[in-house]
């Protein structure tokens, strides 16, 4: 249940290719779905709802075709990258209404959506008219309009948008709340930072194409002929130079740079695993004492760079 | 979705955007530009009245005033004309044309352009839904609107002809009303359905009401415009009032001369049926567009 998939799914725009020969699995939990502009991301997410219909493939979600199915709608949240609302409604009124078309009564709509709202921290602000709304109100308010009848399918579009600290960590812990009572939540962001801390789930998409999906740690795995590079600062400044040296003599260092003024050299290998493994027996060898060793290529942000930018460390 | 549950669930959802669309409407500035040349006759009716009332010649009867021409015919019967005549082109004719081109956008396009239509295509509502909501909305508002401008443009030009003449002709105003509702219910589905398919709904609308409308009604084949059964309830209305009209007063010849109105009750079904019909096609205008 609450499963998305997506099978060798091809949209064209006319001559324009949307996304192409995409295959995705999304399960329960959080998937982040990251690229570039223009990269498909909206794309692969209105397939998803049903916005528009794959030029080839096969696309499910709960095993029906969304473009078709009005009951699987029932299932499903969206929050738009994009301002969807009537203006002159409060926020009540309008989340009120969508729980009206999901069958909730009337008082039970308004209870739900002042609920919604409140949880969300409109409380003070409900009643008013959606077009005095800030940025940040308004993007609550999508967001109260996409969960406040409970779906078990959330598609979340930049939410963070022009949220405030509080407000994104308000609605992270959210998004961390609702995974964890077995939702899928598909969700799209240009801040890696916050996808980082929500999931390690992700599908790396750029010019239509997936490059990469499933977890970040084991994609990174997988990536063996991309090197990475690692920083090792010895707690003696002296022994930069030697150690340097030292290392360059490995056949599995490929590149390396002394940071005098950082008090630290960085490496660049294509054998990870070879590096993690000799590396202390070299330092303890050579007796060296370091402060510290640290990649920072395990992180999204480097692998958004390595994949989807093409930016390899020179 | 099953129609039962459909209009089970119409009245809690019809009225949020009844009062969305209602408010939407008449804030417009567009509509508001169409009201004052709606309103043109209106001053110009004020100020003949103004003009030329002390010049009328009345007759005291049973307590009532009736006002007679200079030629001693009814003013009221002379009224009533201009009444009828001015309406043709403002309140059930070409500026009513307008607004309703307009409020459909309004009621469709605008959805589309401010992407609350996504929305509602990811929520569990049919599409039927979607658009019988808005055009019926649009019908009210519309309806209301003129209705209340034709009372008003009514009042004015009767009032020359004193209260006995206002009282006198009210069956015309009840026809002109008649003749709003029903060309609101057919023309505005038409509208909706043109807004869904089309991305220059304004122009289309009108080359469809300048091409189809204007050229074909008054030819042979004239049964497929909506305006043939407009003018067919106009024509039996009138005839049925007293007033001596002929058939191709109303275009409802044909190439032979012979009388091709169509009977009125038939008529307003038609409507009614073209009505429901473009609502059904732009439903599935609505279920298969992509976004």
């Amino acid at each position: 249940m609450n499963t998305i998939i997506l099978e060798q799914v091809t949209k064209n725009y006319g001559k324009v290719q949307g996304i192409s020969n995409v295959t995705l699995s999304i399960e329960p939990g959080v998937t982040g779905i990251l690229g570039p502009n223009g990269a498909g991301k909206s794309t692969t997410m209105k397939i998803v709802l049903g916005l528009s219909r794959p030029s080839i493939g096969a696309v499910a979600v709960n095993g029906v075709n969304p473009f078709d199915d009005l009951e699987l709608r029932k299932n499903i949240g969206f929050v738009p990258e994009y301002d969807c609302f009537y203006e002159h409604m409060s926020a009540v009124e309008y989340v009120s209404y969508f729980l009206m078309i999901h069958d909730f009564d009337k008082e039970e709509s308004i209870d739900m959506a002042q609920n919604s709202l409140a949880e969300l921290g409109l409380q003070d602000s409900m009643h008013r008219k959606i077009r005095t709304y800030s940025r940040g109100m308004r993007q609550k308010t999508k967001v109260a309009r996409a969960t406040a009848f409970n779906p078990q399918i959330l598609i979340l579009d930049e939410p963070f948008q022009g949220a405030d600290p509080t407000t994104r960590h308000l609605l992270m812990e959210k998004i961390k709340s609702w995974a964890e009572e077995g939702k899928t939540i598909l969700i799209s962001s240009h801040i890696l930072h916050d996808v980082e801390y929500l999931t390690d789930n992700i599908v790396l998409i750029n010019n239509g194409r997936v490059l990469a999906s499933g977890n970040r740690h084991e994609i990174r795995k997988m990536m063996s002929n991309i090197p990475i590079q690692v920083k090792v600062s010895p707690l003696d400044k002296k022994k930069l130079r030697p150690l340097f040296k030292r290392m360059l003599d490995e056949e599995w260092i490929t590149a390396g740079r002394i940071m005098e003024d950082e008090g630290e050299i960085i490496l660049e290998t294509n054998k990870s695993e070879t590096f993690y493994e000799i590396l202390p027996q070299i330092l303890e060898k050579e007796n060296i004492i370091v402060q510290k060793i640290m990649s920072d290529d395990d992180s999204l942000d480097s692998l958004y760079s390595k994949l989807v930018e093409g930016k390899q460390w020179k | 979705m099953e129609i039962s549950k459909m209009i089970k669930r119409a009245p809690i959802l019809f009225t949020p955007i009844f009062k969305d669309c209602s408010y939407r409407l008449i804030t417009n500035k567009v509509t508001w530009i169409l009201i004052a040349i709606l309103m043109l006759p209106c001053a110009l009716g004020l100020l003949v009245y103004y003009e030329y009332s002390d010049d009328r010649i009345s007759e005291e009867v049973d307590g009532d005033t009736i006002y007679y021409t200079d030629e001693g015919f009814l003013l009221h019967e002379d009224l009533r004309e201009v009444f009828l005549d001015l309406s043709r082109f403002f309140g059930m004719g070409f500026i009513a044309l307008l607004l309703g081109i307009m409020f459909s956008s309004e009621l469709i396009s605008e959805e589309y352009n401010t992407k609350t239509m996504q929305i509602l295509r990811t929520s569990p509502i049919h599409p039927i839904e979607i658009l019988a909501y808005r055009y019926v909305s649009g019908i009210i508002t519309g309806v209301a609107l003129l209705g209340l401008y034709s009372t008003i443009f009514y009042i004015i030009v009767m009032m020359g002809a004193g209260i006995h003449g206002i009282i006198e002709e009210l069956e015309l105003l009840a026809l002109v009303i008649k003749i709003i509702m029903l060309n609101w219910i057919g023309f505005l589905s038409i509208f909706c359905a043109i807004n869904v398919y089309f991305e220059k709904p304004y122009l289309i609308c009108f080359i469809y009401w300048l091409f189809w409308e204007q050229i074909i009604s008054g030819q042979n084949y004239q049964q497929l415009t909506m305006t043939h059964y407009i003018n067919s309830i106009i024509y039996d209305s009138l005839t049925e009032m007293g007033w001596i009209v002929t058939a191709d007063d109303y275009g409802l010849v044909n190439s032979n001369n012979d009388t091709i109105a169509t009977d009125p009750l038939l008529s307003a079904l038609i409507i009614i049926i073209i009505g429901i019909l473009f609502i059904f096609i732009g439903s599935r205008g609505i279920a298969s567009k992509q976004f």
